[in-house]
Order: structure tokens, then sequence, then C-alpha cells
């Protein structure tokens, strides 16, 4: 009786003392990522984390909302990468460097730092990372006698070359006067994230270095030129399909054979698994002759609440979510690519693969982080509305300086 | 030679009404017959069109036992089902008596609380939900059911509907009752409510649909994953890293069966005559 | 109508109460805050009709915005309203099949969105959708749809009446239960034809339900959101892009709260007055 009573006290106490962490997560799915917040609790008996998932197109707007209170909740929020700037800026994150030492920082690539950084104080800790390259379709390569394209990181194609081969394989198969395979797809076909690269690889820069305007930049005639190669694609050569403006039917066209390329992110080595049907290859994010290399990169990270009242278990949390352990269960469960190199380390029987090795070695020299800036929400969206109507065959010059004006005046609040 | 008439205008109205669904069913068959396929590419049954396309060959529940075993979808039905209840019963109460009051009294401040009625509809959610989530977090609700049934308790358009249908009640039966000695409250139960039976099962459906469906309030409301609902359930299984099609349909057609069973059953409570006493008010 | 002030606040009292709380107040806050201005680091301050005037007088992107939604809402209102008229009028009788004939047109309302953008996305694809494998069936040319500046906002009132009509459809068979049965065995002693009935007995005296679908419908398609948010963000070239979404845009990427209520207020405005209107118009246009 005296005993049950001694139990049922300690119990009670800590139930009292539980520690419940509060977390707004990306809405991922359950199986996905349950295991890993278990495995947290399993290490840390007594700690409670109350994990909400948000799915992906309510997820920013959730954020703002909650943020905006102010009262110190979510206690850890997930960051999309180029939004770091913009809640540092309005002081919703907590500074990172005190409790991350320059030896802990080394575990990520410098890229993702960079990205989780905001005028030289670390934010957002890395939780994962990306790259884009150029898939094909081999099936209908061998089928239309058009030579596989070589892959490997020397043999990177021009975008003349690119286009060259989309002409080729952009086929009507039926004679209705309309295409049944298209040459190339994109993948976020307004995405700044996958069509900035092709700007910089002309040498353009997408904004000025303090983050705070557009004009001269996305307005360049090196900018301008990378914008009506890809107006062309879609209103001149017509090797593009306008309209597919959603990325799982993108993967949908090329995984079914809709589409010979898709120009996409790393993720689809293992989202092409779900189409049992496609042989495909990888060739590296393609160039403009005479241009440089220029890959895109970026991805997730995990923020603290500046106002959190439970800062040491937050931290707690943080470092176990984006450490070693966590994010090694975290590819296998999702396949998104890690933004830490002992990552590929330790799981050299899928890192191994030349697909991965290639993304592998363009994260760590061609990759170019977004800008950073406090406005990139705004910044992306108009930028977003200019790729898309470019792709619906706007005049590239004029859409982007009419976007550069907005941009500039949105950005203005931030000077 | 009138009964062949009508068999013929019978059979006219079958063929319309056949033809109409058809608009209406298959896309929706095509959503069906996806989830109970095995999961795969979207595209497959798609294009070109067979009768495939919407009857698949080798039917499997494994997408549907998934979404209830691995991604707790019975949670969200469960929560959904308890918030969009509970705020049914509130609703109906209030609202009706609410219409009542706007249908059958003039008194001071009518108008005003009719204005009131009409605006609260007609302003998106979106523009209120940060005033909103101060509110609750306030009256120290936020992250409870409360927090997402109350808000929804005083509908504006369900007191709009009582009050049109109300309306309709003639007023003399009303006088009469007076006269017998009846109370007000009396007379809304024993007389107004009985009378209104079409009216209160289209405000319950109508208050089922909005609950069920909202979304975004319920990210904002609460943060625990127990209190998930259905839509965010559903919602999740799209993002631009990955879609899982047979998670999205299948949890999409088991979300959609209460409210469709709702409708199914209710059904029988919209029979004409009820007030069709042939007063005229 | 009775004369009491006791009864009819008794009456209105719980949902005053409760509409009061958790609509009026935060109404109220959104419409003041249409007057303020927000610095990104939060500090807001009053700046009077400053969002309203530079909307009006300094803002295409309002004005563009307002067009569409206007044109938009002038033509799906009236199209759904037919259509669920028309569906509930042919499925007022019981016959065998009326329950499910209602079922199957309620079916759209009960799909979740995030689907219903799923199913019409792939049905419209411009490429290899079903759509267009009908059309090419029937020798018509494939179309674009939302791909296409000229047929997306099209596509949108098409995509909303499918999803709606039942639903509204709902509303007109509940009103058609209350109109008595004795009117219509009168007319028929009369001889009169179906087709008269209709437009003497059924269509008067639907008119309390028709005047409440029309103001909320109104209402409904006016803050057209989501179709708009998850298939076509606005596009092709702007040319869906409604005001909620314009002001969604300001509200949740632009933080730009005080643009965000402004046009949230203006909407609300215009929607009133469609409402007030419709309102005497179905008075006054169905006499009985």
């Amino acid at each position: 009786m005296r005993k049950a009573f001694l139990l049922g006290l300690l119990l009670l106490t800590t139930l009292l003392s539980a520690a419940s962490l509060e977390v707004l997560w990306m809405g991922w799915p359950k199986d996905q990522v349950l295991p890993l917040i278990d495995e947290f609790k399993k290490q840390n008996p007594g700690i409670e984390v109350d994990i909400q998932l948000v799915p992906f197109g309510q997820l920013f707007q959730t954020i703002e909302v909650r943020l905006s209170s102010g009262d110190g909740t979510p206690d850890v929020y997930i960051v999309d990468g180029p939004n770091t700037a913009s809640y540092a800026a309005r002081g919703f994150l907590l500074p990172l460097d005190d409790h991350f030492s320059a030896g802990e920082k080394a575990s990520w690539f410098s890229s993702s730092i960079a990205a989780g950084s905001y005028r030289g104080q670390f934010y957002s800790v890395p939780y994962g990372t990306s790259s884009a390259g150029l898939f094909f379709n081999k099936e209908i390569f061998e089928k239309y006698g058009v030579p596989l394209p070589e892959e490997s990181l020397e043999a990177r194609m021009t975008w003349d070359e690119v286009a060259e081969l989309a002409k080729k394989l952009t086929i009507d198969t039926d004679n209705d006067g309309r295409p049944d395979i298209w040459g190339l797809v994109i993948e976020q076909i307004d995405r700044p994230y996958l069509l900035f690269p092709l700007a910089q690889s002309l040498g353009a820069e997408v904004l000025s270095p303090d983050g705070l305007s557009a004009t001269g930049y996305i307005t360049s005639p090196k900018f301008v030129e990378a914008a009506t190669f890809y107006w062309r694609l879609f209103n001149e050569w017509k090797v593009s399909p306008q309209g597919v403006n959603d990325s799982a039917i993108a993967r949908e066209y090329f995984g079914t054979g809709k589409a010979a390329m898709l120009l996409g992110n790393e993720w689809n080595i293992v989202r092409m698994l779900k189409y049992p049907a496609i042989r495909f290859g990888l060739s590296p994010f393609p160039i403009f002759a005479g241009g440089t290399a220029v890959t895109p990169t970026g991805s997730w990270h995990v923020g603290i609440n500046s106002k959190t009242q439970k800062q040491e278990l937050a931290l707690k949390f943080v470092k176990y979510i984006t450490g070693k352990e966590a994010v090694i269960q975290w590819y296998k469960a999702n396949g998104v690519a890690p933004a830490r190199p002992d990552v590929y380390d330790a799981l050299p029987e899928v890192f191994q693969h030349p697909m991965w090795q290639m993304f592998l070695q363009e994260m760590q020299t061609t990759a170019v982080t977004r800008p950073l800036t406090p406005g990139y929400s705004q910044y992306e969206l108009i930028l977003r509305e200019a790729f898309n109507a470019i792709h619906y065959g706007a005049e590239p010059k004029k859409t982007l300086e009419d976007a550069a004006k907005k941009i500039d005046r949105e950005l203005s609040k931030y000077k | 030679m009138k009964s062949y008439k009508k068999t013929f205008a019978l059979t006219a109205e079958f063929a319309i009404l056949a033809a109409i669904s058809m608009f209406f069913i298959l896309p929706i068959l095509w959503i069906i017959a996806s989830a109970l396929r095995p999961s795969g590419p979207l595209y497959t049954y798609a294009n070109p069109l067979t009768l495939q396309t919407f009857f698949p060959v080798s039917i499997t529940f494994d997408n549907f036992i998934h979404i209830f075993e691995h991604l707790q979808f019975g949670r969200a039905l469960f929560n959904s089902l308890l918030v969009a209840g509970s705020t049914i019963v509130i609703s109906v109460l209030i609202c009706s008596m609410a219409g009542f009051g706007l249908a059958k009294f003039t008194f001071r401040g009518k108008n005003l609380f009719f204005i009131i009625v009409l605006i609260t509809f007609m302003v998106p959610f979106e523009s209120i939900v940060i005033p909103l989530f101060v509110l609750i977090r306030r009256l120290k609700i936020d992250n409870t059911y409360f927090a997402l049934i109350l808000p929804a308790a005083g509908n504006g358009l369900a007191i709009f509907l009582f009050r049109q249908f109300f309306s309709e009640v003639p007023t003399e039966i009303l006088e009469a009752a007076r006269i017998d000695g009846a109370s007000w409250t009396r007379i809304y139960r024993k007389i107004i409510l009985p009378l209104s039976i079409p009216a209160i099962v289209t405000v319950i459906v109508m208050v089922f649909m909005f609950q069920w469906n909202s979304l975004f309030w319920p990210l904002i409301a609460t943060h625990s994953s127990r209190f998930e609902v259905v839509q965010v359930a559903i919602a999740s299984h799209r993002a631009t890293e990955d879609t899982s099609w047979a998670n999205l349909f299948s949890s999409a057609i088991a979300g959609s069966m209460p409210p469709i069973f709702l409708f199914l059953f209710l059904q029988k409570y919209f029979v004409r005559g009820i007030s069709g006493t042939g007063l005229k008010g | 109508m009775f004369r009491s002030n006791k009864a009819g606040w008794f009456f209105i009292l719980p949902a005053f109460v409760f509409l009061g709380l958790f609509k009026i107040v935060p109404i109220g806050v959104s419409v003041l805050e249409s007057l303020r201005q927000t610095t990104y680091s939060g500090r807001s301050y009053f700046v009077g009709f400053e969002n309203y005037v530079y909307l009006f007088f300094d803002d295409p992107a309002f004005w563009d915005s307002f067009w569409i939604t206007l044109f938009y809402s002038l033509i799906v209102n009236p199209v759904i309203i037919i259509v669920a008229l028309a569906m509930a009028l042919l499925l007022n009788e019981n016959h065998f099949f009326t329950k499910f004939f209602r079922t199957v047109f309620f079916l759209p309302t009960a799909i979740s969105f995030a689907v219903v953008s799923v199913i019409w996305s792939v049905v419209l694809d411009p490429y290899y959708g079903l759509a267009n494998s009908f059309l090419t069936l029937f020798g018509l040319p494939a179309q674009p749809f939302f791909a296409s500046t000229a047929q997306a906002l099209g596509c949108l009132v098409f995509l909303n009446v499918w999803r709606s009509a039942g639903y509204w459809m709902m509303y007109f068979i509940a009103g058609l239960q209350n109109i008595p049965d004795t009117l219509y065995q009168a007319a028929d002693i009369d001889g009169a034809s179906a087709w008269k009935k209709t437009w003497k007995i059924t269509l008067p005296l639907l008119s309390r339900t028709f005047s409440f679908v029309l103001v909320a419908n109104t209402a409904f398609n006016f803050l057209t959101f989501a179709p708009v948010y998850i298939i076509t963000k606005g596009g092709p070239r702007g040319s869906t892009n409604l005001l909620m979404y314009e002001s969604y845009k300001s509200a949740f990427v632009n933080l730009d709260m005080g643009r965000a209520s402004a046009i949230t207020t203006i909407l609300l405005g215009i929607i009133l007055v469609f409402s007030l209107f419709e309102l005497k118009w179905t008075k006054a246009g169905f006499e009985y």
C-alpha cells in the first residue's frame, strides 16, 4: 500500500516535471518523422515532445501567425533555408554562435552553414540540403537514335547542346500536331531555386550584395539573356510544355515516359523508384558556353524561437535531430540529401552510387546558395510570377524590369 | 395514354440526370480507382483513356490499411467528427434561436444584428485569423478542442437560413398559441422547430461541412498532433519534394465518407409537407 | 411579426455573444488594421486612409485583380445558381432514383480540396488530360485549359460549379419541401402544365430560399481562394489573380497587413452592397 502510494507520488512528480517541448515541423509522413521523435524521447526520459506536422501548403502562413503572437512558442520550428534572414531580422530566431562551436559547425557543408547565417551570426541549423541535375530517360534516347549524354562532371553539357537534344526528342508520335514526348521538363517551372543557376552560369548576380535591391541585377543583360533562353524553350522551340507548374506532375511526365529529360532535384534518385519502368541517367546541371558551372543548393533548416522558455531543452532537441545518427535515419526514411558529409561516409552503400557522387561533388564545388535577404519570400514570389509569365510567353526584359521595380519597393522596407 | 406519357417523362428525366451525373461522378471514379490500385504512377491509367481508367482490374485495400495503421488517420477522423458533432449541437441551438428572433420579432437593434449576421460570413477567415488566435490565447483555450469548436459555433449563414425558413411559418399559428397561453420558448420548441426539420437538417450539413473542411484554423489553434484534423492529415500528403498519390487519394476518399453518409442519412428528413398545412403567412 | 424587445433579445442573445466575441471583435481588429501600417520589426502605427488611397490611386495590381474578381463573380454566381436550382427541381419529386442522384451531385463537395485540385489538374492537363482525350475522341481540337490566359478563369468557374453546385442544390431541395402540396393539387385540378406550375407556384414560393442562396453564394464566390492558391497561383500572367489571393500575398508573403486588411475590407464592402441589393431585388421580384 505504502509502496503503491510512493510509486504514485513518483509518477505524479515525474508527470508534473515532465518538460514538454513544442515543435512545429514540416508535414512529412508520420511514419517517417515519429520514429525519430520516439528515439529522442527514449534517449531523454521524462521529456515530452509535442510535435505538429504542418502541410507544406499551409506551413509558412502557420509559422507567421504562430511567431507573430510572440509568446515563445513553438520552441523549435522548421525553417526553409532562405527564410533564415527574414526570421532573424525580425528577432524570431535564437542566435546560435554561443551554442555551436566552430568544430561543431564544421560538421555541415559550408554552403549550408552560410545559408543558415545572417549578418555573421549563425541562426538555423541545416537539416538537409539539395542539388539538381539533368535526368534523362535512356529508353527515349535509344529509341530515337540519339546518343546518350555522358554521365560525368567532365562532360557537362552546354544549354545549347541541351536545347538541340530537346528539339530532337520532342516527338509527335501520333501525328496530331501536338508533341507526345517533350524534350525537356522543368521540375519547378518558376522557382528561382532552379532557374538562378542559368543566369549565374553567365556570371549574372541575382541581388545586390546588401540583399536589398534587384534593379541592375535581375535586369542585367546576362540575366535577361538567361531568361530569354528560358523563354525560347517554351515559346520558340516549344520543346518544354507550358503550364506544368506542379512539381509532382512534372515528375509524373518524366517518370511515365512523357519527357526525355528532366531538370530536377537530387531527390528524384529516390522518387523515380515509384516508376519501375523507367531507366534513367544523370548529366550534370548544364552551363552556358564559356560560362562557369553553378548548381542550386539549400533545403530545410531548424531554428529555435528566440523567446523560448526552454532553451536548454530546445538546443538538446536541435542537436539531436540534426545530428549524425538522426540524419542517417532521416535519409533512410525520406531520401532527402543530408547536409552533413559524415552521413555520406556512414552510408557508402547508398552514396557510392555514381549519381550521388556527382551530386556530392556539385554540392562541394559548384553549389551557390540563394541570396541572403530578409525579404526573401517577397523577392521569391515576385520572381516566381515573373518566371511564370516568361514561360507563358511574356517578353523577358520588360517582365524582369517590372519585377525588379516591385522587388525594390518591397525590399525598401528593410533599409 | 396518360400513364404512358408519365413513364416517358420519368425515363427522360432519368436520362437527363444520368447524363449530368456522369460529369460529377467520372472524375471521382478515377480517384477511387486510383486509391484501390497498388500505389504507382498517376498518369498510367489517365492517358490514354480506357475502361481501366475508372474501374481497377485488381483491387487492393493496402492504401487504406496503410493510412490507418501507419499514419494515424483514424485519430484525425475521430477529432474531426468530435469537433463537427459538438459544433452542430451548439450551432443548431443558438442559430435557430437567433433565426426565430429575427424572423418573428421586431425589437430594438434588430437591423444592426441582422447586418452583423450578414457581415460574419462576408469576411475571409484569413483576415481574422491573427486576432482570433490572440483571443483564444487570452481565453486560455488554445490547444484544446474548445478552440476548434467555439469560434465556429456562432454561424451567420445558419442564422440567415433559419430566418428565411422561419419567416415561412404562418404567424397565425403563433398568435393562436399565444392566445392559448403558450410561452415563447414553448412555441419555439413545440411549433417552430418541428415545422422546420428541412432547415435543421440543412444547417446540420452546413455546419458539418464547414468544420469538416477547415484546414488553416486547426493548424493555428492547436499545436499537438493529437488534435490533428482530417483536412490536415489529407493535405500533408502533398509537398514540393514528394506527393504520395496513394496516401492522398485513399485518405481523401476515407475522409469524404462521413459527409456523404451524413447527407445520405439526413435525406429522409427532406420531407415535403410538414409545414404544408395550407396556411399562408 | 411580434413587437417585443425582451423576447427578441432573449432569442438572439446566445448567438450575439458568440458572434460578437469570435467574429465581430476579430473583424473589427482587422478593419482597424487597414488603417495602420506595420514595419518589418513589428512596430505598427496609424496612417488613416493611406492604405486605401494607395490601392485606389497607385496600385495597378489591385485594379487588375479587382476587375478580374468582379468579372469572375458576375459569371460564376448565376451559373452556379441556375445549375443548382435546375438539379433541385429535377430531384424534387420522390422517385426511386432521387436519393441516389442527390448524393451523386453532392459528392464533389464532400471531397477534400487538396484532391479536387489534383483531379482537375490531371483531367484538364493540357497535354495528357482526360478532358482532351474526350475532346479528341469526338474529333474536337485539344484545349490548353489552365495553361491559357483566355481559358484559365473559365476553368476556375467550371471547377467551382462542379464543386459547389450540389452543395447549393441542397438548400433549394430543403426550400422546396416547404411548399405546400395543396397548392400543386389545386393547380392540377385547374389542369396547369408542369412548366406553368414551376413558374407560378414553385419559383415564387422559393423566393426566401432563393435570396439566401443568392446572398451566401455571392459572398462565397467573392472570397474564392483555395483553387487560385493551389492550382493557378494567380496565373497564367495574372489572369486568375482574384482579390483574395492578392490579399493573401500581402498578408503572409509581403508581411503588409495594412494592404491585406484594406483589400479584405473593400471586399466586405462590395459583398455587402451586392447582398443588400440582392435582398431587395428578391423581395421585389417575387411578390406573393
